[in-house]
């Protein structure tokens, strides 16, 4: 529950630039996932997907470099992960803002 | 002993040219660089199937999508040595784990391609030089194999074409040595879905032969 939380917070609605409500963006996950993979996948190639998921993370990253220095990859694992490998991929699919409490709940 | 990903894939300028790769697991970064620096030239190209793919959104998205129905997504970005000798992210692929296998007179579970992209190579030479853009076809599919058998599925892969890559991506997947699920096949439950007639998908077999005929890049 709590990487939810954690993770729900970081959605922008599309079109009001205002904090998703969790609520609101659990019940858009929950609709998503009574969906096939491979209808999304042609939902998202025919730009429809914000008809059912108007959110995006929210913004203020810095775009990265174009080129890394072989050194500074770290290169993916080709075994299964651990629990906590898997939750911490999970967490950096989000950009990492400033967690503040207000925004869980805020306008929607 | 378990596969590692590959290291190296022919160049698609000179065949006979080894590209060296990295594969790394996708974050945040690598979806806003891509969708960035990239995205908006693939928007322009008419033909490519993820031109309207904001990697920014898919990426959280689909760790969710999959959450909820109690399965996990592996994320990996491909990246190319360029003419600098620096690291470039050329591809990207969002797998699921644990999904049911496409074939069901074989239950079980297996790896599933959800979304995959490699960047197109004219503006990887024209924009970020890169000489020499890798094939990562064959690459971005043996990731999933190579997941799959570590991960005890035997190699056992699927994926559904987008329908806006047209015949062109079904005859990609075919190239690549992968089997089409016939359009008269029964899909597993879960997926809760009519067989288009897109789906393509590896059995064992098949998979440790495309996974051993990139042994030597490993």
């Amino acid at each position: 529950m709590l990487w939810k939380m954690f993770f729900m917070s970081k959605f922008m609605r599309l079109d009001a630039k205002a904090p998703a409500t969790l609520g609101a963006v659990v019940e858009a996950v929950t609709r998503l996932s009574t969906l096939s993979e491979a209808k999304i996948l042609e939902l998202v190639s025919a730009g429809k997907i914000a008809e059912l998921f108007p959110y995006k993370p929210a913004g203020g990253q810095s775009i990265p470099a174009d080129t890394v220095a072989e050194k500074d990859l770290s290169e993916a694992s080709a075994l299964p992960l651990s629990r906590e490998q898997r939750d911490a991929l999970i967490e950096s699919s989000l950009p990492a803002t400033a967690k503040k409490k207000s925004r869980v709940f805020s306008k929607g | 002993m378990a596969r590692r990903f590959v290291r190296t894939a022919p160049s698609k300028v000179d065949r006979h040219r080894l590209v060296d790769l990295r594969v790394t697991d996708m974050t945040a970064g690598d979806a806003l660089w891509w969708d960035a620096r990239l995205g908006p030239k693939h928007a322009l190209i008419a033909t490519r199937a993820d031109r309207l793919w904001s990697w920014s959104v898919l990426l959280p998205l689909c760790h969710v999508v999959q959450r909820a129905k109690r399965r996990y997504c592996r994320p990996l970005v491909v990246w190319a040595r360029t003419d600098s000798g620096r690291f470039l992210r050329v591809g990207m692929s969002i797998l699921i784990e644990g999904y049911p296998y496409l074939d069901v007179a074989h239950p079980g579970d297996s790896h599933f391609v959800w979304f995959m992209s490699a960047a197109d190579a004219g503006v990887l030479t024209s924009e970020f030089g890169l000489s020499h853009p890798p094939a990562l076809g064959r690459v971005l599919l043996d990731n999933a194999i190579v997941l799959s058998q570590n991960t005890g599925f035997g190699g056992r892969m699927g994926l559904h074409a987008a329908a806006a890559g047209g015949d062109a991506l079904l005859r990609l997947y075919e190239r690549c040595g992968l089997r089409a699920l016939p359009p008269a096949a029964e899909l597993p439950p879960p997926i809760r879905r009519p067989n288009d007639g897109r789906f393509f998908y590896a059995e064992e077999g098949l998979a440790e032969s495309l996974a051993a005929a990139l042994d030597a890049s490993r």
